[in-house]
């Protein structure tokens, strides 16, 4: 029932550890609203990751984890499509994305 | 392995790269990475929709948006003002307390609940997961439907121009 590649379970969830970790020191670094997005979608994966790689090794058979992983991409799609108008609106606006100096919700 | 490195470092090029569209090329490959280890984990429908979703929709459309707000990629934009040393120690320590806890969970290391060996060769078909979609999570399922509808909406109205600027 197993197959080939004999893989561990924590590899994979080192993996997402580690693209986690990434996203949230890009998320500390950047400044442009672009570079957020960047980060945010880092962090959605890691999650990903972590979701397929519970459903896939766990002993009682699972798909929710696939499923979920497939939520998580339309929310992502979802939120970078909001977030990507936001950021345009905002440059119209400004003539900048610096995430440090927006302060007005309403121009 | 070789993957998994692919996938760290292109990721470490999304954040260290100070050209955000370099950047943005980076997550591509990032999420190509992350679509094979998807691969690896026996979840090949995944991966596709890793690819035409993240790789082939999301990404192209940042870079979109990178080219409509384009004197940002002129301006040296931005690596930050705040301390990076500090901010690099605090996302180490915060890798280095996920690792130590996968590595030391009890849940984890035992046989009765994960498979040690490799991915479970369980049923992983799009009709599967199709099935698993319109009947026990047929709620959340629509409920990401109307989401998208809200968001479709919402998209045009916000990056639409105001007409009172025009």
């Amino acid at each position: 029932m197993h197959s080939a590649y004999g893989i561990p379970i924590w590899w994979f969830l080192t993996v997402g550890a580690m693209l986690f970790c990434i996203g949230l020191f890009g998320m500390m670094i950047r400044r442009s609203a672009i570079g957020m997005l960047l980060s945010i979608e880092l962090m959605l994966n890691a999650a990903n990751i972590n979701f397929v790689a519970f459903g896939s090794y766990m002993k009682l058979p699972t798909i929710a984890g696939q499923v979920f992983t497939i939520f998580v991409i339309t929310l992502a799609a979802a939120e970078a499509a909001i977030g990507l108008a936001i950021v345009i609106n905002i440059y119209r606006l400004e003539q900048h994305i610096d995430a440090d100096k927006i302060s007005a919700m309403k121009m | 392995m070789a993957l998994a490195g692919i996938t760290v470092g292109a990721a470490l090029g999304v954040v260290l790269i100070p050209n955000i569209l370099r950047a943005a090329l980076f997550l591509g490959l990032t999420l190509v990475g992350v679509a094979g280890l998807f691969v690896l984990m026996n979840a090949p429908f995944l991966a596709a929709v890793q690819i035409m979703i993240y790789v082939g929709a999301i990404t192209t459309m940042i870079i979109l948006a990178i080219f409509l707000s384009h004197r940002v990629m002129k301006i040296g934009f931005g690596q930050a003002i705040y301390n990076p040393i500090l901010a690099a120690a605090a996302a180490g320590v915060m890798f280095l307390f996920l690792f130590i806890t996968v590595v030391n969970s009890v849940w984890i290391n035992d046989p009765r609940n994960i498979i040690a060996a490799g991915p479970a060769n369980q049923d992983i078909g799009v009709e599967a997961i199709s099935k698993a979609l319109l009947q026990p999570y047929v709620f959340p399922f629509e409920l990401a439907s109307v989401v998208l509808l809200a968001v479709l909406v919402g998209a045009v109205v916000i990056a639409k121009e105001d007409p009172r600027d025009a």
